[in-house]
């Protein structure tokens, strides 16, 4: 007997929402409903990363389709006495969106999910992805079967290939050739590994898809080991993802009890299995090489290629190593066709792509759109635009390797090629967002401190060319720039591109080159004119306060962490500019409705000094009175 | 020191020691101008340490190219004598009347008669036999001994056991205690050096004890551009310790990651197992002391 | 749990279905029980209950079953509003467990409206 009930409530359990309290709402919401005595017609399902993780916790009405977010404990009793029990959804808990006043209860109204197409993240808050039925039941493990009762590995191979299906780990080589090249070796045995390493900063569409949908991933793994002819399969993953980590550890032990992974697989006589591995905290580990040396147990080190390791890999037997997203793909070529999918997308990269909207964005979260659509689409129709009114400015993907998008480049379509073109990549998917107030030069700093921290040290070029390129930028924020520093990065960025062994080195001078060809005035403006135009970089603000709208309420004076501020009740405050720390407090704290502190850089600042240099003086506060 | 110049007699004869090419140059000009020469070195022949270089420092000049010709010269100089495999016991006198103690290895050959030939090298029957010292029996105390030989024996039948042997350890421990790597390395046959470059590589591994919490301040992308800086300054500032290193009292060790995938609350910082999404630097005390309570 | 054959698997995957057939969407139509303050207090609860029962035994899953707040005609209560594809919703009203049966019975399973018990059939106009 199969239980029913009249009403789910899809609770998202992804880290966004475990982190904002999920599992206390679950709880919350499973007492609340029994008191009630309503546990026969509601439950709660804990459903993998909706996707919208801004609004966290959250959760979705089933049959009704409404969305909740911003979920307290406190709103709880409310919500089921007067929604579950009453039917009568409460719209304080709904979406609106931001500048606008109406309330979008549905969610498919939200503009956020309307674009999006879902193929890899079909099952994305529908299944529970710790029971392997409800994957089943999705026509989950259909790819499975028919690959084991109506094609041939080769035939498998084709339909990939036909498919177009792109790697998403980076670089977008194609899938199918890459199987080929691995089953067409002589060599035995043959491993599969499942990268999902996913270190890239800002990015984390790998740990959703497995907390949302472990077993798409173990279904594609599935099809790539028969494909390849190899039985024994490694997932390697990020020990900082801990909860993707025990979620594909239930998965993997739900397919085995099932008997679809193991020996002999639904009697096809083809056996398969999969062990997970933990990196430890090392970018370069992402690296197929180096992921490779990781898991032997070896220093995780890139080598050299060729050979592939498509030819000679883990123990230096043929490996194919596809990111989890690329496999989670799989299944759904094989039951709906490869011409179903090279529908969609463009003509030479098809299917969709999961991408980590966050920065300066309204809508931050998680997305799957068609490749192919253009950024503005994405930035304005999904993202909602920028947060307080302020001016887009770049948008910046492909993490460390990638590079920054500008508002003219807008209208470009998302595919591999273009991204390429603009000097950017596609990288694993991080999208983030900077507005006006973010400082180019100090995001480059901030990528190339990552790749300095992060270069395994082995080449040269990368190792201290990256500890150059960072010297000269952190000379440039720091206002000490010098003429000719410009095109001394641009020729180091040129050098280190072509001198580096692995992709790490290959791509790191990316963040530099493609700001320097898009903000060359931003760099200059530092160097020439001693000015941060976004008035971020710190040794060339100063914070300052407006005698002309200080009413002396002493809240920055107290709340200043270097007692760097000077006055008195109802006195004009001053910023000792010798004992300023630039930490920003006294912004934070200046009342919104005064707002007198503001942040001055370059020639700005000369013109402001004459008048903060008077002795505090009692303001006439009777024109505030008056008025 | 003043010297008598009456009171002292030269003999004719020097002594370098050490045949490097320096000892070299020295004996041969030495020889050339009339003197007779002495050679000490330690090893069984001289040359030095440029013997085993390819070029040189900074003009590239062939080390070999270089020395060899003296080589030869001091081979054939009939007022130099080597004394190889010795080393100098005392020197007494004064300048221009030393008397010197030589200590001489025995060599087993005579080489006076020796052509250097080679053939006793390709005949020695025990040519090939590595005397190593004693290897010391790591032994583990009863605490730790069980928990890691259990782990040895959990992954003894993997292929490419380091890593998660590593993994559970840091797990049990939160550091690798010096004893304990060597004891893998005795139990696994890793060399030890190979177990520390592992142990030093990844960010996740530490050799040093941390402290109860780890504190761990996102400084990924999305994280840094809301402001993730301020609030490691802020940690910095508030458990009065940097970056990697401990607070005294062994509770708190503050750390910098790169991304944790919570890019939707940035910014944001673990403590443990507990996440604190959309942080402000104002509410940093009150946390480090909610944890500090917990502990009296 | 015994190893699956592909025959186990396909029979598997229909049973699980069923269990998650309400997050797909896909409804052939809509009872609504009005649950205001009013209806349970005139024994909308039992009515739902009902519905819960019958829903089960007949082992109906493609039906959605919700409730909404008063449908503004306390004195009729307990009410429910049943939705068919294709056709005018229907309201019945002053509704007991039987007469729930029988509606149930004649107008979701065999699709005939229940006369007797019917308050109206169309909806008020939204203005
Ligand atoms: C420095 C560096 C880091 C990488 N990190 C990742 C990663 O986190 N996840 C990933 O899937 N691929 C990563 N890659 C790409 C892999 O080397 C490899 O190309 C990819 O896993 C292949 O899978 P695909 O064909 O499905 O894209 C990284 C590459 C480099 C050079
Ligand atoms: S950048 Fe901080 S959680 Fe992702």
């Amino acid at each position: 007997m199969v239980e029913k009930r009249r009403i789910e409530l899809m609770l998202c359990a992804g880290t966004g929402c475990v982190a904002g309290g999920a599992f206390q709402i679950i709880e919350g919401l499973e007492k609340e409903i029994a008191a009630r005595g309503l546990e026969k017609e509601v439950s709660v399902v804990q459903t993998g990363c909706n996707g919208f993780c801004g609004q966290g916790p959250l959760m979705v009405v089933i049959p009704d389709n409404i969305f909740y977010g911003w979920l307290t404990l406190d709103d709880i009793p409310h919500l089921v006495e007067e929604h579950f029990l009453k039917g009568r959804p409460i719209e304080k808990l709904m979406f609106t969106p931001p500048e606008e006043k109406e309330v979008l209860p549905m969610l498919s109204d939200i503009p956020f999910f309307k674009k999006q197409l879902l193929v890899v993240l079909r099952n994305k808050g529908i299944i529970d992805p710790e029971k392997i039925d409800d994957y089943i039941a999705r026509d989950g493990y259909v790819a499975i079967e028919k690959v084991l009762t109506s094609m041939s590995p080769d035939e498998v191979i084709e339909e990939v290939k036909i498919s177009g299906l792109r790697g998403r780990g980076g670089a977008g080589f194609p899938t199918g050739v890459k199987w080929k090249i691995a089953s067409q070796q002589k060599k035995t045995p043959k491993y599969l590994i499942a990268n999902c390493d996913e270190g890239d900063p800002g990015a984390y569409m790998d740990r959703s898809l497995i907390e949302s949908d472990p077993h798409a991933v173990i279904e594609g793994m599935f099809i790539a080991g028969y494909a390849i002819g190899s039985s024994e399969a490694f997932i390697y993953m990020r020990t900082e993802y801990q909860l993707a980590v025990d979620r594909m550890k239930t998965a993997i032990s739900q397919a085995r009890e099932y008997g679809l992974l193991g020996k002999d697989i639904l009697g096809s006589g083809f056996d398969f299995d999969i062990e997970i591995r933990e990196g430890s905290g090392a970018f370069v580990c992402g690296e197929e090489t180096s992921l490779i040396h990781s898991i032997e147990g070896d220093i995780p080190e890139p080598r050299q290629r060729p050979p592939f390791p498509a030819q000679e890999g883990l123990w230096g037997c043929p490996t194919v190593i596809n990111n989890v997203e690329t496999l989670a793909n799989v299944p759904v070529i094989i039951t709906r066709g490869a011409d179903w999918y090279s529908g969609i997308g463009t003509e030479t990269s098809k299917g969709t792509k999961i991408f980590s909207l966050v920065g300066k964005i309204n809508n931050t979260g998680l997305i799957e759109v068609p490749m192919g659509i253009n950024l503005r689409d994405v930035i304005y129709d999904i993202g909602g635009g920028i947060p307080d009114g302020k001016e887009f400015k770049a948008v910046q993907t492909g993490g460390p390797s990638g590079g920054c998008i500008p508002a003219d480049l807008l209208d470009a379509p998302i595919d591999f090629e273009s991204l390429q073109k603009a000097g950017s990549m596609m990288g694993s998917g991080g999208m983030i967002v900077m507005d006006e107030d973010t400082c180019v030069v100090d995001v480059s700093k901030f990528f190339i401190q990552f790749t300095n921290d992060e270069s395994c040290g082995k080449c040269v070029a990368c190792r201290d060319g990256s500890e150059a390129l960072l010297e000269v930028l952190t000379r440039i924020t720091n206002g000490e720039g010098r003429e000719g520093d410009v095109e001394f990065l641009e020729e180091l960025g040129e050098t280190i591109k072509d001198a580096s062994m692995c992709g790490l080195g290959q791509t790191l001078p990316n963040p530099v080159l493609s700001t320097l060809r898009y903000f060359r005035d931003e760099y200059e403006a530092h160097i020439k004119e001693k000015r941060c135009p976004a008035l971020v970089c710190r040794n060339l603000i100063q914070y300052y306060i407006d005698p002309d709208k200080c009413i002396g309420c002493l809240k920055c004076l107290k709340n200043c962490p270097a007692n760097a501020i000077l006055g008195e009740l109802k006195y004009v405050h001053i910023i000792d500019q010798d004992k300023c720390t630039k930490c920003g407090q006294c912004l934070e704290e200046c009342p919104p409705k005064v707002s007198a502190v503001i942040k001055v850089t370059g020639n700005d600042m000369d013109d402001l000094k004459q008048l903060s240099e008077i002795i505090p003086v009692p303001k006439k506060k009777k024109k505030k009175k008056t008025e | 020191m003043s010297l008598n110049l009456e009171d002292r007699k030269k003999i004719g004869s020097a002594l370098v020691v050490g045949g490097g090419i320096g000892g070299m140059q020295a004996a041969l000009d030495l020889a050339e101008s009339g003197i007779k020469v002495y050679m000490v070195d330690n090893k069984s022949s001289i040359g030095g340490v440029m013997s085993q270089l390819d070029k040189t420092f900074p003009t590239n000049d062939c080390a070999m190219c270089t020395m060899a010709p003296r080589l030869v010269e001091i081979g054939r100089h009939k007022d130099i004598e080597k004394i190889t495999l010795s080393e100098v016991e005392s020197i007494t006198g004064q300048p221009g009347n030393f008397t010197v103690k030589i200590k001489k290895q025995p060599r087993y050959v005579d080489e006076e008669k020796c052509t250097g030939c080679g053939a006793c090298v390709s005949n020695c029957p025990t040519r090939n036999t590595v005397q190593l010292q004693e290897r010391e029996v790591i032994t583990l105390e009863p605490q730790y001994e069980e928990t890691v030989i259990n782990i040895l024996q959990k992954h003894k039948d993997r292929k490419g056991p380091l890593m998660p042997i590593l993994q559970d350890v840091n797990e049990v421990y939160n550091y690798f205690p010096e004893k304990i790597l060597k004891y893998i390395s005795q139990e696994t046959g890793y060399p030890l050096t190979h177990i520390n470059r592992i142990a030093t590589f990844y960010s996740a591994f530490s050799l040093k004890p941390i402290g109860k919490h780890v504190i761990n301040v996102c400084m990924g992308t999305a994280c840094y551009v809301r402001g993730a800086e301020l609030l490691l300054e802020k940690f910095v500032d508030v458990l009065g310790v940097g970056i990697d290193e401990t607070t005294e009292d062994m509770l708190f060790t503050l750390k910098s990651v790169r991304c944790i995938g919570c890019c939707g609350l940035a910014p944001v910082a673990t403590i443990g197992d507990d996440v604190y999404g959309k942080l402000q630097s104002k509410d940093i005390p009150d946390i480090i002391a909610k944890y500090q309570k917990k502990e009296q | 749990m015994p190893k699956l054959t592909i025959e186990e698997l396909r029979k598997k995957r229909e049973s699980s279905k069923k269990s998650i057939y309400l997050r797909e969407g896909k409804f052939r139509g809509k009872v609504t029980v009005h649950m205001g303050t009013c209806g349970i207090a005139a024994g909308a609860r039992e009515i739902m209950n009902t519905f819960l029962d019958e829903f089960d035994n007949k082992d109906i899953i493609d039906i959605m079953l919700t409730s909404s707040g008063c449908a503004g005609l306390c004195s009729e209560e307990p009410m429910v509003t049943v939705e068919m594809e294709d056709s005018a919703p229907v309201k019945y009203g002053k509704l007991t467990p039987d007469k729930t049966k029988k509606i149930f019975n004649d107008h979701i399973i065999t699709g005939n409206i229940v006369e007797e018990f019917v308050l109206g059939i169309g909806s008020e106009r939204v203005g």
